[in-house]
């Protein structure tokens, strides 16, 4: 019963794990299976999450984020790619939208990989900083900081991009 | 006075990083008063607070992973079936390994066969089992540097 609750909660987070993931890796199918690998420590070890400790959320992004980095370390060097939003994304976006969404992504590259992992822990998947601080093993007086210097570097990179 | 200096604040003096916790509304109610205070009169603060909003839904907006949930449900399943088939394979291996030491247990013990016999039948079996371990090894070594295992024909 409690393996069927934390499976539909899991695919509630399956999205925003996999853009976590994303801008650790670089590609959609190695954040994919990332996020697999995380399903399956979550439901193999559900004795590893302790509800009494906090959310279910940041406990499984940061499992999803850990394995990203573990993959991106046994990874043999591959060619940098600027695809970090995923190309199988939502066919009924407009035109305009993707074009706003690849000006978005090719800002995003810009950053280093900590600054984008944050904006996306916030702006995209809503987690407080409490809840940052958590994935990210940082300590949550810095996670305001860290933030806002992240999203200033982003704003300037879309304002090139954005013309 | 500077109108871009904010209520009671020295030129230059703007809140900067506050302005994403007054955003998320991660600050204290006298951070968010002091905050409110200065962008009220802070023109510089007040147009980067609306830039911080935008930047902050356009994100929320954008297809940045794999929104389906269908697909995720998918990958579940596939998770399961991994673990349900890794449970089995414990399982089988666990069993037969377990059934194979009271065959060898009860081999080494029966006193109706000779030592010699004993010898002989143990060669044979370890023959077998030296060259299965072999073959194995060579797979598993050949699988790790694959480049091409997962291609799907």
């Amino acid at each position: 019963m409690r393996n069927t609750a934390m499976r539909q909660e899991l695919v509630q987070l399956g999205g925003g794990a996999h853009a976590l993931a994303i801008q650790i890796l670089g590609n959609g199918a190695d954040a994919a299976d990332a996020v697999q690998d995380a399903f399956i420590t979550a439901l193999s070890r559900p004795g590893a999450y302790d509800r009494r400790k906090g959310p279910l959320k940041p406990w499984f992004l940061r499992v999803v984020r850990n394995r990203s980095i573990d993959l991106l370390r046994k990874r043999r060097p591959v060619e940098p790619t600027d695809a970090l939003v995923d190309p199988g994304g939502q066919p009924e976006q407009t035109l305009q939208n993707q074009q706003r969404d690849e000006s978005l992504q090719a800002a995003l590259a810009e950053l280093p990989s900590d600054q984008r992992q944050i904006i996306i822990l916030r702006d995209y998947i809503d987690l407080s900083y409490a809840e940052i601080a958590d994935v990210l093993a940082v300590a949550p007086g810095t996670v305001m900081s860290r933030l806002h210097r992240a999203r200033m570097a982003l704003k300037k990179c879309l304002e090139s991009h954005d013309g | 006075m500077d109108k871009r200096s904010g209520a009671g604040g020295k030129p230059g003096d703007h809140v900067n990083e506050l302005l994403s916790g007054y955003l998320d509304g991660e600050l204290t109610q006298q951070q968010r008063q002091r905050v409110g205070l200065h962008i009220e009169g802070c023109e510089a603060c007040a147009a980067n607070l609306k830039d911080l909003q935008d930047l902050h839904n356009r994100i929320g907006k954008a297809g940045l992973g794999e929104g389906s949930k269908d697909i995720w449900r998918e990958k579940m399943d596939d998770t399961a079936v991994q673990l349900s088939q890794g449970i089995g394979w414990l399982l089988l291996i666990g069993g037969m390994l377990f059934v194979a030491g009271i065959v060898i247990v009860s081999f080494i013990m029966d006193p109706s066969i000779s030592v010699f016999m004993k010898l002989v039948i143990s060669a044979v079996y370890l023959g077998f089992g030296a060259l299965f371990v072999s073959v194995l090894r060579q797979r598993l070594i050949e699988r790790k540097s694959d480049k091409y295992k997962d291609v799907e024909i």
